[in-house]
């Protein structure tokens, strides 16, 4: 089939009717748009529904109203829901603050710590198998890799174990209850050092050798020359990281006990009462203040987030 | 040259450090250890007994094995230290705390109980008991299942409360046995563990029929359903396709089956636990049923992912029956006054003849540490089940008390309560006449995998395909469920 081209004088600049459009970009091209269109409507309408059904009133929700506010409906839009779901959350009486505000610090800290790890360990541990010359590196990578084929849920409780077992070198007790248990053991990551060595190996190793001959290292190498061009691989480990930091949750769960040491994604949870029933509107409201820190980190790294996507070989 | 050397060697060491964390196993993990040795503590000079008036000195097995055992510890000024995990949340977990400070402040041995949120569910709790078992670890008491707490005595890690209850100095008396539904302590004897009390109950609740009595008028019925063939026929009445109204809301839930066996005059397991059998007659007829309400469309599924959707959708006026727990009670109110107002109620599930009740509700077990914390942890099970407690606690969760003398006390809370006006609290006290009818699903360890493989093997099967030879489906399903409970059963 030959898809016919018209000239672009043929169509008027600013005012394109649909027809204009599928003759100036064919109909294959316009199916490729429909269908991404489709598929991003798909992506969007989780978040849409969130934030919906967050500013509903409950009535709203069990009744199925798609839309209760004006012009369709007479409802206001119920911002107070924000208001009683961190209520509902309960109150830290240590810290005398709403717990919702305790779990969102425990979580901001537990992932920026996370992220900083993981950046300093897949540097690192990426550059060693990209650039450097080791003996028997290429075994000890796929070794590496090898781990990912490990389904994480049959690991994590051998490591909740070790986490009970661990002791805590900075005060009593063990890891278990502790920021170490929600730290350390994700402070590597396989994927972000596979991610930064696909990245680091694209970098012609002629800028190497005339960084040595200008008398660098390769500490110097790497922070002076390899970071910088990396910057779009290395927001793509950091945002990959955060997102999987922020929103983690069985293991908090598992390794934690105290209501002051637990993180947002659990907080989310205590709006399923079993055998009961759930608030799904404060359920929302919940989850659209765990869901913010994430879209904004998005919105300021997403370019260079698709260029480390594309530039890495991982793009489907 | 020395920085090459120093950054290969740093880089290697985090490879290293990766790939060793990366196929770490767990070490070999001991079975449960006392978690703290409790220091010998001198009693008062003044209080010792004259050394001729002593009493013959009685070995403590950890855990005690006879009453007389646990007589013989003592606890004074030991100050121990008691762990709960429960499900419940923030709320509950406050009030649940409010309780143990009382208990706190008044106990005279110095022991302090304190609450903790395990999870949300009962299956994340069990998740987490698991590890904790696995590190020897496990706290001094929570919630479980009589199925969960079998697991857990598989691996040595819960104690039978028998010699604890029967104490003289620390048990109930005969009295408070009496008080206690008889049917919610036999329900924690274990059969896998010849009749071993794994657990104790500080509240309970059951599966019930969830009505719209409004719509059952509106087709001509002035009662809810008795038989499962009423059952059908109003259900099938009810449906109006095109309005997306339908009579039943089914559930992907094994809970829901065993209802439906139980009411059928079937069981899921044998009485002494030995082996799986809801391929029997009444099961059989129970999935038949099934098949035919969506064969004629009677019945609507709601998703595994649609959390809640039946009430969502009964609290709409979408489905007029519903089978669910009674603790679901005070959330259907809210939901059909949000909802669709319509007159609505709860009554014993249909049967065939003889009335049946699922009972639910998770109990509370101990875990083998000492023999002191093993009866501080008793006597907060005791103390959370006295007639105060289990009042106070049924009226803040919507749970049902598990003292016969608390009653009275928790219906007039409930009458006194707007939250319960119309009536409910009517509804509410029926329920402990249905008490006496309870059946237990299966107390047995691995019962966890066949509620899944129930599920799976079963319903998904029969509902996607009502014409499904029922007995086949049943009878693959008790094999494979036979071989996980071999799998499982006491070595």
């Amino acid at each position: 089939m030959t898809v016919r081209s018209v000239p672009p004088s043929s169509v008027r600049p600013g005012r394109l009717s649909i027809a204009g459009l599928i003759a100036r970009a064919g109909w294959s091209r316009l199916a490729i748009y429909l269908l991404l269109t489709l598929g991003a409507l798909g992506a969007v309408f989780p978040f849409i529904y969130m934030i919906t059904t967050s500013l509903k009133t409950y009535g709203s929700v069990i009744t199925g109203n798609l839309w209760p506010w004006p012009p369709l409906g007479a409802e206001t839009l119920q911002w107070k829901n924000y208001a009683d779901a961190i209520d509902a959350i309960g109150w830290d009486k240590q810290w005398g603050m709403y717990l919702f505000f305790r779990y969102a610090i425990n979580s901001i800290f537990v992932t920026l710590a996370v992220v900083a790890g993981v950046m300093i360990t897949s540097v690192l541990a990426a550059y060693a198998f990209a650039q450097m010359h080791v003996p028997g590196k290429n075994f000890l990578f796929i070794l590496l890799l090898a781990t990912i084929m490990i389904p994480g849920d049959l690991t994590i409780v051998p490591k909740a174990v070790m986490m009970y077992q661990f002791k805590n070198p900075f005060g009593s007790g063990s890891w278990y209850n502790n920021y170490l248990a929600l730290i350390v053991p994700f402070l590597a990551s396989v994927f972000g050092i596979f991610l930064l060595r696909q990245f680091f190996m694209q970098i012609p190793k002629d800028l190497f050798d005339a960084a040595l001959m200008d008398g660098s290292g390769h500490t110097r190498y790497l922070l002076t020359i390899v970071l910088p061009l990396s910057r779009p691989a290395l927001v793509s480990v950091a945002l990959i990281n955060f997102i999987w930091a922020w929103d983690s949750f069985k293991w908090p769960l598992l390794v934690t006990r105290d209501s002051n040491m637990r993180v947002l994604a659990v907080g989310l949870q205590q709006f399923l009462v079993q055998e009961g029933g759930t608030k799904i509107q404060l359920m929302m409201a919940f989850s659209s203040m765990v869901v913010v820190p994430v879209i904004v980190f998005y919105f300021f790294t997403q370019q260079y987030f698709t260029q480390g996507i594309t530039t890495t070989g991982l793009k489907g | 040259m020395k920085t090459r050397k120093l950054f290969v060697a740093l880089s290697l060491l985090v490879v290293a450090g990766l790939v060793l964390a990366g196929c770490a196993q767990p070490t070999p993990t001991p079975a449960p250890k006392p978690a703290a040795k409790v220091e010998p503590t001198k009693a008062p000079a003044a209080t010792q007994a004259p050394a001729a008036t002593k009493a013959p000195e009685v070995k403590i097995s950890n855990p005690p094995k006879t009453a007389e055992e646990v007589d013989a510890i003592e606890l004074k000024g030991k100050n121990v230290t008691v762990l709960y995990w429960h499900n419940r949340p923030q709320k509950d977990q406050d009030f649940l705390q409010g309780m143990l400070d009382e208990f706190n402040k008044s106990n005279p041995y110095g022991i302090t109980a304190k609450a903790e949120i395990g999870g949300a569910s009962y299956n994340d709790v069990y998740n987490k008991i698991n590890a904790a078992i696995q590190a020897g670890q496990p706290p001094e008491i929570s919630v479980a299942y009589q199925n969960q707490a079998a697991f857990y005595r598989a691996q040595g890690a819960v104690i039978d409360l028998a010699p604890f209850v029967k104490s003289k100095k620390y048990g109930l008396a005969e009295a408070d046995l009496k008080d206690y539904f008889q049917t919610f302590l036999d329900s924690d004897k274990n059969p896998q563990y010849k009749g071993e009390v794994l657990g104790f109950p500080t509240q309970r609740s059951m599966e019930v029929l969830y009505y719209n009595a409004d719509w059952l008028k509106q087709i001509g019925y002035n009662e809810p359903p008795k038989t499962w063939k009423e059952f059908e026929e109003m259900a099938c009445k009810a449906t109006n396709k095109e309005q997306k109204k339908y009579g039943w809301a089914f559930r992907h839930d094994a809970s829901n089956w065993a209802s439906f066996v139980f009411t059928h005059g079937g069981r899921i397991i044998t009485e002494d636990g030995s082996a799986y059998v809801f391929n029997s007659d009444a099961g059989v007829q129970a999935l038949q049923l099934i098949q035919r309400m969506f064969e004629k469309g009677c019945a609507v599924e709601i998703p595994t992912s649609e959390r809640y959707g039946e009430q969502n959708r009964f609290a709409n006026g979408e489905v007029m029956f519903v089978l669910a727990s009674s603790s679901g009670l005070p959330f259907y109110k809210e939901a059909v006054d949000k909802g669709a107002k319509h007159k609505w109620d709860i009554t014993i599930p249909p049967n065939t003849g003889k009335p049946v009740i699922n009972l639910y509700g998770a109990s509370v077990s101990v875990y083998k540490t000492t023999p002191e914390k093993e009866l501080a942890a008793w006597l907060v099970i005791k103390f959370l089940g006295e007639k105060t407690q289990t009042a106070k606690w049924a009226i803040n969760t919507g749970y049902l008390p598990v003292r016969q003398s608390a009653v009275a006390d928790v219906v007039a809370a409930y009458k006194a309560n707007p939250a319960w006006a119309g009536g409910l609290d009517a509804s509410y006290a029926r329920m402990f006449d249905w008490a006496k009818y309870a059946m237990v699903e299966a107390p047995v360890a691995g019962y966890d995998p066949v509620r899944a493989l129930i599920d799976k093997e079963i319903l998904s099967k029969a509902i996607a395909d009502p014409k499904a030879d029922a007995k086949k489906l049943l009878d693959e399903a008790v094999k494979q469920a036979n071989a996980i409970l071999k799998e499982n059963a006491p070595k």
